[in-house]
């Protein structure tokens, strides 16, 4: 256990009622480290990705994130503190044009307080500066045609690459990725798999990352989590994974 | 170039400042009324238009606004100006309160109905709090002043309320145009990925209700020396129902929409006053229309017609 941990789960438990649907589960993230979390439908890995990124309370356990406890605290205090995530499906704000919605991912960025902004005009420049640097990351990530349309009227493979910039854009230390790949052509897998990498090892951020595209998982992760029924079964290697017993388990329900 | 035509707007005001002479009195009234409805409008059409949460506690904000003012003027002998501002946070602390029920997560047809509930509540306080308000017979409004400058007439009327009116415009579209107006329309599309994304989802729909419970108030204040009479009969279903069509008619979540429906609304029925009950009629017919044709309101109209008209976080 060293300081350089980003993002460590202790004993995390998440009960529905009478459903534990994530039960005492660790493990770590660190920085420039891409983790995958697979596990069959119902395993409890997006409510775990829940409770890191505050959508959920664990019960019980503790998270911490570059050393400070997170558990409790509430989804925009936790994307304030440099974790941010993407979502399942239709994460973007459809009536906003793709740069509006990197805008408000800069929300924090442009700042102007309420009555500042009521009869000074300082807030004008941190927003010109908040949109160029938004037109700059679309332009960077393919998407920056696209800039000033309607996010609801993108392909699903911008709307993925507007959300992961919307999310990038404050330089967050930790991304959480929830299905990237979903409903993508597989040349824009590659591509994605590709920009996850630069991710990691270029800029140093700490990835996890929630996948049913087995073949995406298997090449860009360093490290795959396994979760059936709640607990965690597998922590190694993605080549380890793939022979593990445990693992052949949970997806076939034999061995 | 269409930020330049949206500067000319401005001068909106100034070629109403010689209007006066053109109307009689009861011209005059009229448009004093449209005048004041526009921040009612504004105010509403916040929180339904651009956060998109169904609150249906307006006519709350503004009869308290309007009591809050004839109360001080009549009790305490305050001249108006002095009782303007204390409507206004009247409305705010109103607004305030009536988001309580949104930050628990209460939402759509639940969340009208306890926020009507709210203003019922209200009407009722009206009514039963007599020795302040007068109860169901209600209360005359002291002649009104500023600075020692009587506004005895409507014309003079007119004036004070253009000034606040215009006050009320100017700041409520900085606030929709800055990053808080960019935050109340994510919070509409995607609350949960407004949170993500690290607005404080919470402290947001607080400060659209306060904002709007604030300028709704402002316009009690203006209803209560322009009709000179507060019943609690004023504050009724009827009054939301009205409230409620200026920002239909104008268009949800746009700052023109707002203003175009207070003037249209209160204007309207104006044209038929010869003929008793037509006014009702024309009324319902045109809010028919406009949702049948105009689902955006006449603020989608405008839109089409010049971008200079387009607000920049209104989207139909």
């Amino acid at each position: 256990m060293t300081d350089a941990q980003l993002l460590q789960l202790r004993d995390v438990t998440v009960r529905f009622g009478g459903l534990v649907a994530v039960d005492s589960v660790s493990f770590s993230v660190n920085s420039g480290e891409i983790c995958a979390l697979i596990g069959p439908n119902g395993a409890g890995k997006t409510t775990l990705f829940n409770a890191v990124s505050g959508n959920v309370v664990a019960d019980s356990g503790s998270i911490l994130f570059r050393g400070e406890e997170i558990r409790q605290l509430t989804p925009h205090e936790i994307s304030a503190r440099g974790a941010r995530r993407t979502f399942q499906n239709g994460g973007l704000f459809r009536d906003l044009t793709a740069l509006e919605n990197v805008l408000v991912g800069l929300h924090a960025q442009v700042a102007s307080g309420f009555i500042g902004l009521l009869f000074g005009n300082r807030s004008a420049a941190a927003e010109a500066a908040a949109t160029r640097r938004a037109r700059e990351l679309l332009e960077l990530m393919g998407v920056g045609a696209m800039a000033d349309q309607k996010a609801g009227a993108l392909s699903g493979g911008q709307q993925r690459m507007v959300e992961i910039v919307r999310a990038l854009a404050t330089n967050p230390p930790l991304l959480l990725l929830d299905e990237p790949a979903v409903g993508l052509a597989p040349q824009a897998r590659q591509q994605l798999a590709a920009i996850i990498r630069t991710l990691a090892r270029e800029r140093g951020i700490g990835i996890l990352l929630i996948e049913h595209a087995i073949e995406l998982v298997m090449s860009v992760a360093d490290r795959v989590i396994v979760l059936n029924d709640g607990r965690k079964v597998a922590d190694a290697p993605p080549e380890q994974v793939r022979a593990d017993r445990a693992v052949l388990e949970a997806y076939l329900g034999h061995a | 170039m269409s930020r330049v035509t949206r500067r000319l707007f401005w001068l909106i005001p100034l070629v109403l400042v010689p209007v006066p002479l053109l109307l009689n009195p009861y011209q005059q009234y009229v448009v004093n009324t449209a005048l004041l409805y526009v921040p009612v409008g504004i105010g509403f059409n916040l929180v339904v238009g651009n956060l998109g949460l169904l609150a249906f506690s307006n006519v709350a904000y503004f009869g308290l606004g309007a009591y809050t003012s004839g109360v001080l003027m009549a009790h305490l002998g305050l001249p108006w100006w002095l009782t303007v501002i204390p409507a206004g946070m009247v409305g705010g602390v109103a607004g305030s309160i009536a988001s309580i029920p949104a930050l628990r997560g209460v939402r759509l047809f639940y969340l009208a109905i306890m926020t009507l509930a709210f203003g019922e509540l209200m009407r009722w306080t009206y009514i039963r709090w007599e020795v302040l308000t007068g109860g169901s017979m209600g209360m005359a409004v002291p002649t009104a002043s500023l600075f020692g400058w009587s506004l005895d007439t409507d014309r003079r009327r007119f004036y004070a309320f253009l000034a606040i009116v215009v006050l009320i415009v100017a700041t409520t579209d900085r606030l929709l145009r800055s990053r808080f107006g960019r935050a109340f329309l994510a919070i509409k599309d995607n609350e949960i990925a407004a949170a993500a994304m690290g607005i404080p989802t919470d402290r947001y729909i607080v400060l659209a209700f306060a904002w709007g419970g604030a300028v709704v108030g402002l316009g009690g204040a203006m209803f209560a020396i322009s009709v000179g009479h507060l019943s609690p009969i004023s504050f009724d279903l009827t009054e939301l129902i009205r409230q409620f069509a200026i920002i239909m008619v104008g268009g949800l979540g746009s700052l023109t929409g707002g203003i175009i429906g207070a003037v249209i609304i209160t204007a309207a029925p104006q044209v038929f006053t010869s003929f008793p009950g037509f006014d009702e009629l024309v009324f319902g017919l045109l809010i028919v229309l406009v949702i049948l044709f105009l689902p955006r309101g006449l603020a989608s109209l405008l839109a089409r017609a010049h971008p200079a008209f387009v607000d920049r976080y209104y989207r139909d």
